[in-house]
This record gives structure tokens, C-alpha cells and sequence, in this order.
């Protein structure tokens, strides 16, 4: 992950990510309708994806390997489950695409991680803003308990340092794009922890798209859920992809198979199989995957 | 990788369990189809009576796959392989239904030529040797399936392509039959026998197709596995 020495490659770093972002979201605020967006789906229809691609990554623990050379790119646009028994790395490898996995103690990645063409572990590149353009949403829903609904959402976009932009009308757009703004809208200013755990992660979901990322990674959303709430997150992932570039780690086979396009099996740091999530659900390539996902090892 | 070859053991045994009885509808039409051909030797209007109501058997086997089916896609959704089998198990239980209603067809033809039918023993003989024919490939149908034995499923293209041959000399032969009204009627009655048993291997090609489906995860259809129209 050393630094491109080609120039024409520095320049696109930091301040290329920024910018792109920002013109963006220019690009974003202008499609936006002045009335409230109904749904994530209809908000800037048309709008370029960004595809993550991972090179030879592999992911340590101190000694410990925990990801093994890995290349995958995520499409734009696109859902990608990622599916594997407990230990196999997938959560790992998910948090090395936003750099979360070195923030651990003795933690580091190798390889290389790049979002559309920028390489996200340049030395020259600012982590938060990495963490900013690769949002993620975890699996118990984390809302800041001392914070009301607002400023849960607002948060994102006040930590981040996210400036000039509308934050009531930015907050209703997450949360309407979150599913939630019907259910909060009258109390707004109730503490976030006093919804429901599926209102709480679908705010929690809100704080994340609120800062408008590029890619949304979820490492098991639903699995703390009820299954009326699993459901509503699954259709909020639908909608969501319209906009982001979605990685959702998951347990539930059924939910991997209800909402990614495509679906990545790992075992034991390795990737194994990679294809259409039909094609994974109904034949297979590896014997490996076969066996794991008919329950046949677990 | 731990091997848990307990995990599901439930579902394993009701998979199974659906196949042995989709399988053992293969044996039952095996049966009607003994019948059939004993009923058709001998012009035993009595057997043929029989093979009719055994027909309730097949029909109460299949809603019995079927339900089974229906139950371990909502309870227990498989998925790959075991997803594939469960696909293929719909199909062969249907084969098996048509099958089963083919031998009805012929066993409510067997009265109307009465009980000293005018016989072409020609066409007879035609008649009866693909009704062997038709029988050995139900039994190789099964065979195959229930070895996933590939080869052994494409070979019945080959054993149906000359129940096809037989089919249509019958029908040669019936345009042939002669003047006499009584004789015309017998043999428009074999050509129509006829046509129901080269369904039946039809209905066994179609489960040798299932077969490869099953193995390999994708369908391809026999060559000339069914007959050119006549």
C-alpha cells in the first residue's frame, strides 16, 4: 500500500475524493426537489456508482492471518453479500475496506484497497474522510444515547465537518431515505434510544447516508432484529442501492439471498466462491460453498 | 472445518424420504403397467377395470410428493443441490401422474373393441413390444435417478427414439387395416394405444433430463425425445 510514485497518481488522493464528493453532492442538492424526497429510490435518479476493488488483500491480527489474499470488486450500485461461518473473516475483511480494521491494537491489512480508482491506504489520504466516503452500519443498532433523533443524524454530519448544507432539511433526507421519517417526525427531539431496536437501526442507518457516502458497508444489520424489522431494513437496502454501493455481512443465508445481487462465500480467510447470488443458491461452483450453505458443516 | 454430518438431520430424512416415494410412484406404474400390457395380451376387460381404479393410488401419490414438497420448500428451504433435488422430485412426481393417467387412457380402450376384438396380430405384436420398450425405460428412468447415473439417463433417448420407430409403423400398419369396419375401428384403437404408451417414455426421458439436472445444475433437452407429430 505504498504511495503511486506516477504524480498524475498523487494527484488523485485526498482532495480528488473530496472533490468528487463534493461536486457531487452539488450535482445531488440541484436534483434534489425542494419537497420533501419520498424515497431514497427517486432521489437523484441516474447518478454514477463507485465500485471498490480489492487486490490481494489480506488482513492480520498480530500473527494471526485472518484474511488471505483476496480479490473481489464490488460492483456500483450493486448489493454484495458477504457469507461464511463464524470466523472466516468476512467482518474482517469488510473493515478494512473503511480502515476500521486497523484502528485494533496490533491490527494491520496488506494489499491493496481502492474506491473507483483511488487507492484508500495512499499514505496521503485522510482516513476520515475514507470513513466518511465508506460509511458502515453495525450490527447492534449504536445511537448516541445522550442524543435526541435530530441530533443523532446530525451527528454524522457534524463530526465529519461536513459545511454548508441545510441540516433540517439534509436530517429529513436521511430519514425519509432511511424509512423512519414517518414513524419520528412529530419528536424529532425524543431521545434516540427511546425507539424501538429496528427504529434505532434504521437511524442509525440514517446517521450513515446522512453524510451522503459512496459505499454503505453493513455487518449483520439485521441480525439483532425482529423479523417484521429485518424485513423493513431489507427493503431499505433495496432502495438504498439506488444510490450506494452496498456490502452487507451477514448469517442469514435467506437474507443474502433476498436482497444481494451477487454473493461472496469466504472460509477461513479466504475467498471462495464469488458470482450471482442465484447462481451461488442453486449451483454452486465449490463443493465448499455447497456444503455450507446446504447446512451440511456449520 | 468441522464436519457436522448430523446438521439438518431432519430435513436429510424427509429429503429422503420424498424421494424414496417418488421413486416408489415409478414402481407403481411399473405395476399398471404390467397390468396394462397383461390386460392388452389377453383383452382381459375385467384387468383393465382393475388398472383404472389403481389409478387412485398414483393421483393419491403424487398429492402426497406434492404436499411433502410444497412442505419442505416453506419449512425448511433448501437450497443448491438439495434445492435442485427438491425441483426435480415436482417434475418426477408429475411424470409419474401422467404416466399413470397414459395407463388409464389405454385401459378405457381395451372395452370398446368388446371381448373377441377382429386382431391384427401384426400390429399386436408392434403394439405389445413397445409397451416392453416403454416399460424398460420407466425402470431406467428410475434406475438412472436413483443413481444420479447420467449415462444411464441419456441412453433412454436412444430406447424412445425406437418406441418412436415402433409408434409410427403402428400407424403405418392401422391406415393398412383392410375394409372391414369392425377391423378399421380395432385399429384406430391401437393407434391411439400406441400414442399413449410412447407418451409414457416420453414422461421416462423427461425424468433422465431431470437426472442431469440434478448432477450438474442444468437442463438440456434429450435429442428427439419426443415424436415427430403424427
Amino acid at each position: 500500500m505504498s504511495a503511486d510514485p506516477d504524480p498524475k497518481e498523487d494527484a488523485r488522493t485526498v482532495s480528488d475524493i473530496s472533490t468528487r464528493s463534493e461536486q457531487r453532492r452539488a450535482r445531488d442538492r440541484d436534483a434534489r426537489p425542494t419537497a420533501p424526497v419520498p424515497s431514497a429510490a427517486q432521489a437523484a435518479p441516474g447518478r454514477a456508482g463507485h465500485t471498490i476493488a480489492l487486490e490481494k488483500l489480506s488482513a492480520y491480527y498480530g500473527e494471526t492471518r485472518a484474511v488471505r489474499d483476496v480479490d473481489l470488486t464490488y460492483a456500483a450500485n450493486q448489493v454484495t453479500a458477504m457469507i461464511g461461518p463464524s470466523g472466516c473473516g468476512k467482518s474482517t475483511l469488510v473493515r478494512c475496506i473503511n480502515r476500521m480494521h486497523e484502528e485494533i491494537p496490533g491490527a494491520r491489512a496488506e494489499g491493496k484497497v481502492t474506491l473507483d480508482d483511488v487507492d484508500i491506504y495512499d499514505s496521503s489520504i485522510d482516513v476520515t474522510m475514507v470513513r466518511r466516503v465508506i460509511g458502515m452500519v453495525f450490527q447492534k443498532p449504536n445511537p448516541f444515547p445522550t442524543m435526541s433523533i435530530f441530533d443523532n443524524v446530525a451527528a454524522g454530519l457534524r463530526l465529519s465537518g461536513v459545511r454548508g448544507v441545510d441540516l433540517r432539511e439534509r436530517v429529513e433526507w436521511a430519514l425519509r431515505a432511511a424509512g423512519l421519517w414517518d414513524e419520528v417526525k412529530d419528536r424529532l427531539g425524543a431521545p434516540g434510544i427511546s425507539l424501538s431496536g429496528g427504529q434505532q437501526q434504521r437511524l442509525c442507518i440514517a446517521r450513515t447516508i446522512a453524510v451522503e457516502p459512496e459505499v454503505v458497508l453493513m455487518d449483520e444489520p439485521a441480525s439483532a432484529l425482529d423479523p417484521i424489522a429485518t424485513l423493513k431494513i431489507e427493503d431499505l437496502v433495496h432502495e438504498l442501492k439506488e444510490r450506494f454501493t452496498i456490502v452487507i455481512v451477514t448469517h442469514n443465508m435467506q437474507q443474502a439471498a433476498r436482497v444481494a445481487a451477487t454473493t461472496a462465500f469466504m472460509l477461513n480467510g479466504e475467498l471462495i466462491e464469488h458470482g450471482p447470488t442465484d447462481k451461488i443458491f442453486s449451483n454452486p461452483n465449490d463443493s465448499r460453498t455447497e456444503d455450507y450453505i446446504t447446512g451440511k458443516f456449520g | 472445518m468441522a464436519d457436522h454430518h448430523n446438521t439438518r438431520q431432519h430435513f436429510r430424512d424427509e429429503l429422503r424420504r420424498l424421494e424414496e416415494g417418488t421413486l416408489g410412484g415409478l414402481d407403481i406404474i411399473r405395476e399398471q403397467m404390467d397390468r396394462t400390457l397383461e390386460a392388452l395380451e389377453h383383452q382381459d376387460v375385467e384387468l383393465a377395470e382393475m388398472i383404472m381404479l389403481d389409478d387412485d393410488r398414483v393421483d393419491g401419490r403424487y398429492l402426497e410428493i406434492n404436499q411433502g414438497i410444497l412442505s419442505l420448500l416453506a419449512l425448511q428451504a433448501p437450497v443448491a443441490s438439495d434445492l435442485r433435488l427438491v425441483a426435480a422430485l415436482l417434475h418426477v412426481i408429475k411424470h409419474v401422474e401422467r404416466m399413470g393417467d397414459q395407463c388409464v387412457n389405454i385401459a378405457k380402450l381395451i372395452p370398446l373393441s368388446g371381448h373377441e376384438p377382429p386382431v391384427r396380430e401384426d400390429i399386436k405384436g408392434l403394439v405389445l413390444r413397445m409397451g416392453r420398450a416403454a416399460r424398460s425405460e420407466v425402470l431406467q428412468s428410475r434406475a438412472a435417478f436413483a443413481t444420479r447415473d447420467v449415462e444411464l439417463a441419456a441412453d433412454l433417448s436412444r430406447q424412445d427414439r425406437e418406441v418412436n420407430v415402433l409408434n409410427r409403423e403402428v400407424f403405418r400398419l392401422a391406415i393398412h387395416a383392410g375394409d372391414d369396419p369392425d377391423t378399421r375401428e380395432w385399429a384406430m384403437h391401437q393407434t391411439m394405444i400406441a400414442r399413449a404408451i410412447e407418451r409414457i417414455g416420453d414422461n421416462a426421458v423427461d425424468i433422465g433430463e431431470q437426472v442431469v439436472f440434478v448432477v450438474s445444475g442444468l437442463f438440456r433437452e434429450f435429442p428427439t425425445s419426443t415424436a415427430p407429430a403424427i
